[in-house]
């Protein structure tokens, strides 16, 4: 899979889109101290009045400005660390604590699995956003920005509380993934030979299952990257909403699913179709495609290396046919590779 | 069947009381710390609306009072599962016309084919809401075309965009997963056998190859339920649709979640025993 993957030109066009992104943002905080600029007015050189925010695209602001005179550019450089980071973070945590979880359950009696399935049957239909949405709502709306508990707090709670509700799915996936492991006949003669559950696990199962969680994984930051965006849609940006003066809100994070939701409350009210609102839908649009591509590119490497380890186990009338042929009995089988 | 019986009654028992659990979730968080003194005794009130006789009530924001929850709650359930059904027969029409398709084409229109639904796929739902949006919206302006609505009203319901930006979400999901397991039947020993037999490409697809397909299809549209209901909240937000999800976005009551997660349970409890009852052993892979 790894050399599958290491001579993908679209695979490493994914990682450059996301290892460039990263690398802006985090130079913006080592460098400039996380800073956007603000340009409420635009003059001339001879001190005549030109326009104020939100100022379109142009040669010197790429993207514009928003209402508050942010250049949109720096916006989307700074808080592309924060959005990649948050799914990045919660789709690891999920993980890590699915197979925590789900790994020694799997090993268990199938009547364990059945009980579990029926304890979380209710959480395989409910959509995390809502939940989420009830959940978070009361603890992260602020109306004195002097209230407003730490950063890190904020987002250690909120990262907490997403990765929870996204986990029993994924903890009844890694059960069923690895029962299925455990049915195979390899694991049969390994239980047989007394391989102990932590040595079967890191000998023969992982090495399975490592090419699934990195599919799961990618699949993760993407529904991660949906809910932020479903959630600041209705109103709940990620690290808490400053509610404002006549029913606004705005985020307290440059991270770009709030600024999506903050640009479209304006974007409904105000006008049609204008950059403040387009360029998040589109760093957003571009950041859910690639992932998707990233994801596409693994599926299509997996795929690739099952059909070659399928392709170069001989079927028994392939081995019976080559010993047939064979002048020396006790030559080495040469059987060719089906194409 | 008795056994049969007594498992689907202790699953709907469980699934009951995790709902609840569910329900009260709201209550764990106060103030940015975990509360769950708070927590179990939202869980008994919930579980004590669910044991009352009484009328259910909910605060209704709009009119600023309590009021009964049921017969409020009817058009919205309608609006609901008109779209939900609606776009899930579209989609899944759509997606088995395009696997029959895929089916009869050769290698290189089938290439074509994966590679265009792949790239349609990997759109969020979002994007299709924006899109189609702004297409109504720009072929209003060009040629004063006013016939589609771009958003609902309190009086006004909105059904031609929401059934087909889901439709649209769903389909490509649908079909890859078709596509995928066509692909994988293909050689199949059993279509070899009526290939051999001189059986038409068509009658081969619908007789021999979907009956196979169907239950497991079945169970990938259950697995993936929640991403569908999950485009459905944001569809009903963004078109304002007079939906469940929409009311109980504007009237955030502890009740209204509680009934709401009864009524997207329940009848996929009813689905799934149905399914399990009447689809053909067969049809599910077992020997008949």
């Amino acid at each position: 899979m790894r050399r599958v993957l290491l001579r993908d030109p679209v695979f490493w066009m994914c990682l450059l889109f996301f290892g460039t992104l990263l690398i802006l943002s985090f130079a913006n905080s080592v460098f400039r101290d996380g800073q956007v600029d603000q340009i409420q007015n635009l003059y001339s050189k001879d001190g005549t009045f030109i326009a104020t925010s939100p100022l379109e695209p142009s040669a010197e602001r790429w993207l514009g400005t928003d209402r508050s005179g942010n250049d949109l550019f720096q916006v989307m450089i700074e808080g592309a660390k924060w959005t990649i980071g948050i799914c990045v973070s919660i789709a690891f945590a999920r993980i890590a604590l699915a197979l925590l979880i789900g790994i020694p359950l799997a090993f268990r009696k199938k009547r364990l699995y059945t009980v579990l399935r029926l304890l979380l049957d209710g959480f395989l239909i409910i959509p995390i956003s809502l939940i989420a949405l009830f959940v978070l709502l009361p603890a992260f709306q602020f109306i004195d920005p002097a209230q407003i508990p730490s950063t890190l707090s904020r987002v250690f709670l909120e990262i907490s509380v997403l990765t929870l509700l996204g986990l029993p799915a994924l903890v009844l996936y890694f059960i069923g993934e690895t029962r299925q492991l455990l049915a195979q006949e390899f694991m049969l003669v390994a239980r047989t030979l007394g391989g102990r559950p932590d040595y079967q696990f890191r000998i023969h199962i992982w090495p399975h299952l490592l090419p699934t969680l990195t599919i799961v994984f990618m699949q993760q930051f993407v529904q991660t990257l949906m809910v932020l965006i479903h959630l600041s849609l209705f109103g709940l940006f990620f690290g808490g909403t400053l509610v404002l003066f006549e029913g606004n809100a705005a985020p307290t994070i440059f991270e770009w699913a709030s600024q999506f939701g903050y640009y479209f409350f304006q974007f409904t009210a105000v006008s049609w179709i204008n950059h403040l609102f387009l360029v998040p839908a589109i760093a957003l649009a571009l950041l859910v495609f690639f992932a998707n591509l990233l994801t596409s590119r693994l599926e299509r490497a997996y795929r690739l290396r099952r059909q070659q380890i399928s392709s170069s186990t001989p079927s028994l009338a392939e081995a019976e046919a080559a010993t047939a042929h064979l002048s020396h009995p006790f030559d080495p089988v040469d059987i060719s590779i089906k194409s | 069947m008795s056994s049969f019986i007594i498992r689907k009654t202790i699953q709907l028992v469980f699934a009951f009381l995790v709902l609840v659990g569910i329900s009260a979730l709201p209550g764990l968080i106060v103030q940015m710390r975990p509360d769950f003194p708070g927590y179990f005794k939202m869980v008994q009130q919930q579980l004590g609306l669910l044991t009352t006789s009484a009328p259910l009530t909910y605060y209704n924001v709009t009119a600023s009072e309590k009021r009964p929850l049921m017969p409020d709650l009817q058009p919205f359930i309608q609006e609901t599962l008109v779209i939900f059904t609606s776009a899930l027969i579209c989609s899944s029409v759509v997606a088995l016309l395009y696997a029959f398709l895929f089916y009869r084409t050769g290698s290189k229109t089938r290439s074509i084919l994966t590679q265009s639904a792949r790239l349609l796929e990997m759109i969020p739902d979002l994007f299709w809401i924006i899109v189609s949006q702004s297409i109504i919206v720009f072929l209003f302006k060009t040629t004063g075309f006013n016939k589609i609505e771009i958003a609902g009203g309190f009086a006004d319901s909105i059904r031609f965009l929401p059934i087909l930006t889901l439709s649209l979400t769903t389909v490509f999901f649908f079909i890859k997963w078709l596509t995928g397991r066509i692909q994988e039947e293909q050689s199949a020993s059993y279509l070899e056998l009526a290939r051999a037999k001189g059986i038409h490409s068509s009658r081969l697809f619908w007789q021999q190859l979907m009956p196979n397909l169907f239950y497991r299809f079945y169970l990938f549209f259950r697995t993936n339920t929640i991403t569908i209901m999950s485009s459905l909240v944001v569809i009903e937000y963004a078109f304002n649709v007079q939906g469940l999800f929409r009311f109980i976005l504007i009237n955030q009551d502890f009740s209204v979640l509680l009934v709401l997660l009864l009524l997207i349970y329940v009848p996929f409890f009813i689905l799934d025993t149905v399914a399990e009852l009447c689809i053909p052993r067969s049809w599910k892979g077992e020997i008949s």
